[in-house]
């Protein structure tokens, strides 16, 4: 894999996300909540004319308990079978390159982050955790029912 | 012009412009196979199009070219050049005939014939060029509407971009009026306001489709249907102009289908079952399709047998769903609805055509889920009619929005019944356990809290405002908002997933400046919140249904345990309020406790004179409109239907009867001995007075409200009437102070010239009205 790849903070550590993925990389103006969903869904907003799930990563990879603060963080603009999500994480700015395909795991890196992880992948930065989109949108309740 | 011809004329078209550049090749080079197939290809869609419709001279025409081609393809001539031109000439020729049906003309005269002979290789003559091919092309031009075809996603893009430019729209209409001075950009702003307006509703009349082009379908089917199944049956067709969604014709399509099928299959009978029951030998399947206002109803009647109730009933016995005792007590229109529990299918065996395991509660629920219904109503041996109503549009919803704990929430208008407030401090409520009900029109609607259902923070707010919903079913429930802000047409987009795992929701919309906005799924939150749906099923409307509806009627009752133990029934509409209450509030125990709820002294019913009372117990507060009285209960055990016969029991004041209810026995609490003896009098513009005499539960659970209704008020004790019932023989002594006594007799007439049979209506109605003629006098 020799593709692009977008670097950002998420629960105070660096990962990737394939950067072929992702439309933009924007900042919140408003999240209106929504009732009885699971617990990584943070809200809803909209992007132009589209409603966007904006999703809490953290919360989706079971990291933390506490409220996202969207005012803060940026949301990864991705369209996932057919619908638009913001993914919340804490900071989105490099684009970086892949130097080869992403390998296993190897070590553990701790079951939360393994729920939703491709893979390692080399870059310039070092090697890095490469997640997965789809395993983010999902949260973690379905993907354990599943 | 049809939708389906308009797509012959379409297609042809698209292919006549595609082929212009293969003909010029082929011309070239007669011998290029690829080139050939693609003009075969052609003259044979042709051909094959024309078998649905009635145009013989293209046929013919088109016939002749393909097996021209055809023997070329396969070597058995060779093209030359004379047959290459008129095969150009055919295509040309095609290409008149097209504009002409489009035109709506009759075909034009041609030397067709000669073509054909040509194409066979019969004319000798090379000079086929046809002087009036390419001149005819002119004169039909522009005299029907051009029609062009384009793929749905363009004109979702478009539809997209519009609602965009609305967007945009609103918020610079914002800006300006912040700035709140003259800017002089108002007048073109206006302009360009209205302008998008009118493009968006342009845009969203391309999304508008004829519902007969779904219609168009069905006659091939039926008829299809009926010949395997042995069966004649005619299918008539209305479906006037009404005009649909584009995938909202998509999705009614399959539900259509289904229900089309079964009542070919299972509602129409074999002929000569029909001429066995006087019936014509062809059945009639009626599909209509009409619109009301944001409705499209879509009628489908069949005039068979109509549905087996008693075999469903009895379906439904051995699958568990009811028991026997249920079944005896079901109505037509409860056994009618059976239909829609899973699993059941009413047909004997299991054919290629319906009972593929697809059952009627599926078709349901796909139909509710854009926000449609369906109803059943079916009469023995005479048809069943479904009625299928569904919104015009799915992406354009009325919608009213509303607040509950701060957050904005959109409903579909279509559900909204009306709005009440309880500002004006009309409205009435009522507390059953943990449910609150209001009084609306007559009726007691349970009370959701929107807020309080949807899980929101319980922030303290004087919610004042109530939306009646109105359900698939004809159901009604009181939503509770805190606020009400506007009727708005919003455009409805699809939720990802995760939100609409919840099931609370339909989609969202967004507000003018972009906010998004979650659309309610007002059925959901009902049924959610606890409104079990089998209670608020409506009997069928209309018709012989009637009748039995008033025979069968079930009362809606508040099942308690009394202080001494019984189970007891009262009816749900005389109940105002249940409270607690301890043993001290009540005074005097006996017939005539009295107890203190709140600021109030009401006279207490149902307390025994010597009993222990327990030291906290339930109140019923009830209320018939004027003064309210109390009945004590030791719990409540739950609200449910009495539906079955009620017995009269002897010897009980004020117990109407005794009937099972949920399979166990519980006295009916006779609400208007309880009233009429216990309420305070109040000054009275005398109605003539009646007295019952004697056995005391039948006369006024069965005799009195007759009384009542014919105008005549019910006495009691020492108060002075006018005409007396008395019912056996010690009424002799008892008629007393009546001016005038009808005397009842429990045996069929016959002996006692001067009784009337207790159970002769009409007689004692004709006496009732004698006695009273005569006192008027």
């Amino acid at each position: 894999m020799n593709g692009k790849l977008l670097l950002i903070m998420l629960a105070g550590r660096r990962a990737v996300l394939p950067a072929a993925e992702v439309n933009s990389v924007i900042e919140l103006s408003e999240v209106t909540p929504v009732p009885r969903t699971p617990p990584h869904i943070a809200g809803l907003s909209a992007l132009r004319s589209r409603p966007l799930t904006i999703v809490d990563c953290a919360a989706a990879l079971g990291l933390t308990a506490t409220e996202p603060d969207w005012r803060r963080q940026r949301a990864v603009v991705v369209e996932y079978e057919g619908h638009l999500y913001g993914l919340l994480v804490d900071a989105a700015d490099d684009i970086i390159d892949a130097l080869d395909d992403p390998r296993p795991l190897g070590a553990d890196p701790g079951a939360e982050w393994e729920a939703a992880a491709l893979g390692r992948v080399e870059t310039k930065a070092g090697a890095l955790l490469l997640l997965d989109v789809g395993a983010l949108i999902t949260g973690p309740l379905q993907a354990s029912a599943a | 012009m049809d939708d389906l011809l308009a797509e012959f004329v379409a297609e042809t078209r698209e292919m006549l412009a595609a082929l212009s550049g293969e003909i010029v090749a082929w011309e070239a080079d007669p011998a290029d196979r690829s080139r050939l197939d693609t003009i075969f290809r052609f003259v044979h869609t042709v051909k094959g199009n024309c078998g649905f419709f009635d145009f013989p001279k293209l046929e013919a025409l088109s016939h002749a070219a393909e097996d021209a081609l055809s023997d070329v393809r396969a070597g058995r001539r060779v093209p030359d050049r004379q047959l290459v031109d008129t095969v150009l000439a055919v295509i040309d020729r095609i290409g008149v005939m097209i504009e002409e049906i489009e035109g709506g003309q009759p075909a034009s005269e041609s030397n067709d014939e000669m073509l054909i002979a040509a194409l066979k290789g019969e004319l000798e003559d090379a000079d086929i060029q046809l002087a009036n091919s390419g001149s005819a092309r002119n004169s039909f031009s522009a005299s029907e509407q051009r029609t062009i075809r384009l793929p749905v996603e363009l004109i979702d893009q478009v539809m997209s971009g519009v609602s965009e430019m609305v967007l945009a729209r609103n918020d610079i209409a914002r800006r300006l009026q912040m700035r709140g001075i003259e800017t002089g950009i108002e007048a073109p702003f206006s302009r360009l306001s209205a302008l998008i307006t009118e493009v968006r509703d342009a845009i969203t009349r391309t999304r508008m489709r004829r519902i007969e082009g779904l219609f168009a379908t069905f006659p091939r089917l039926v008829r299809d249907l009926s010949a395997e199944l042995g069966k004649q049956v005619f299918i008539e067709i209305e479906s006037g102009e009404v005009e649909l969604d584009r995938e909202m014709i998509e999705l009614i399509r399959d539900p259509l289908l289904h229900i089309i099928r079964n009542a070919v299959d299972h509602g129409i009978e074999a002929p000569a079952e029909r001429r066995a029951a006087a019936k014509r030998e062809a059945g009639i399947l009626t599909v209509s399709a009409r619109q009301t206002g944001n409705t499209i109803h879509i009628g489908i009647m069949d005039d068979g047998r109509g549905i087996d109730c008693d075999r469903l009933a009895q379906k439904a016995m051995d699958a568990g769903l009811i028991t026997a005792e249920r079944a005896a007590e079901m109505t037509r229109a409860e056994k009618i609805d059976l239909i829609f529990e899973p699993g059941l299918s009413t047909a004997h065996r299991v054919t290629s055509i319906s009972g593929r395991g697809v059952g009627m509660d599926v078709v349901r629920s796909n139909i509710e889920k854009f926000g449609g219904s369906l109803e059943i109503e079916s009469f023995p041996g005479e048809g069943t009619r479904f009625l299928i109503c569904v919104p015009l549009t799915l992406s354009i919803l009325p919608s009213l929005t509303v607040e509950a704990r701060g957050q904005t929430f959109a409903i579909p208008r279509s559900y909204v019944e009306e709005i009440v407030s309880t500002a004006g401090g009309q409205l009435e409520f009522a507390q059953i356990g943990d449910r609150r009900y209001v009084s609306f029109r007559g009726r007691r609607l349970p009370c959701i809290s929107l807020g309080r259902a949807l899980g929101l923070e319980d922030t303290e707010s004087d919610a004042s405002l109530f939306v009646i919903l109105r359900l698939g079913w004809g159901d009604l429930y009181a939503l509770e908002v805190e606020r009400i802000f506007d009727h708005q047409e919003l455009v409805i987009k699809p939720l990802s997933p995760g939100i609409m795992q919840s099931g609370l929701f339909v989609g969202c919309t967004q507000l003018d400046d972009g906010t998004p906005v979650l659309v309610l799924d007002v059925t959901a939150i009902g049924h959610d919140a606890g409104i079990p749906r089998e209670l608020h099923r409506p009997a069928v409307i209309g018709g012989s249904a009637t009748v039995e509806r008033a025979e069968h009627e079930g009362l809606r009752v508040i099942l308690f345990r009394s202080l001494c133990g019984e189970r007891r029934a009262i009816a749900m509409s005389a109940v105002e309020q249940v409270e607690r209450a301890s043993s001290t509030a009540i005074r005097n125990p006996g017939p005539d406790a009295q107890v203190v709820l709140g600021d109030q002294i009401l006279p207490l019913l149902g307390v025994p004179g010597e009993a222990e009372l327990p030291e906290r117990f339930t109140v019923l507060r009830l209320s018939d409109g004027g003064e309210p009285i109390s009945y004590a209960a030791r719990e409540v055990i739950d609200i449910s239907m009495l539906t079955s016969e009620l017995k009269p029991v002897k010897g009980r004041s004020a117990i109407a009867g005794v009937a099972l209810i949920d399979g166990e026995t519980a006295e009916l609490v006779d609400c208007h001995a309880l009233f009429a003896s216990h309420a305070p009098q109040r000054p009275q513009t005398r109605p003539l007075t009646c007295r019952l005499v004697g056995d005391d539960a039948w006369l006024r659970s069965f005799l009195g409200p007759i009384i009542e209704a014919a105008g005549y008020r019910i006495v009691d004790g020492a108060e002075p009437a006018d005409i007396a019932f008395v019912d056996g023989p010690d009424g002799l002594r008892t008629e007393g102070d009546a001016r005038r006594a009808i005397r009842l007799c429990d045996q069929p007439p016959g002996d006692d010239p001067d009784s009337i049979y207790r159970y002769d209506r009409s007689g004692l109605m004709a006496a009732l009205a004698r006695a009273g003629e005569e006192l008027a006098a």
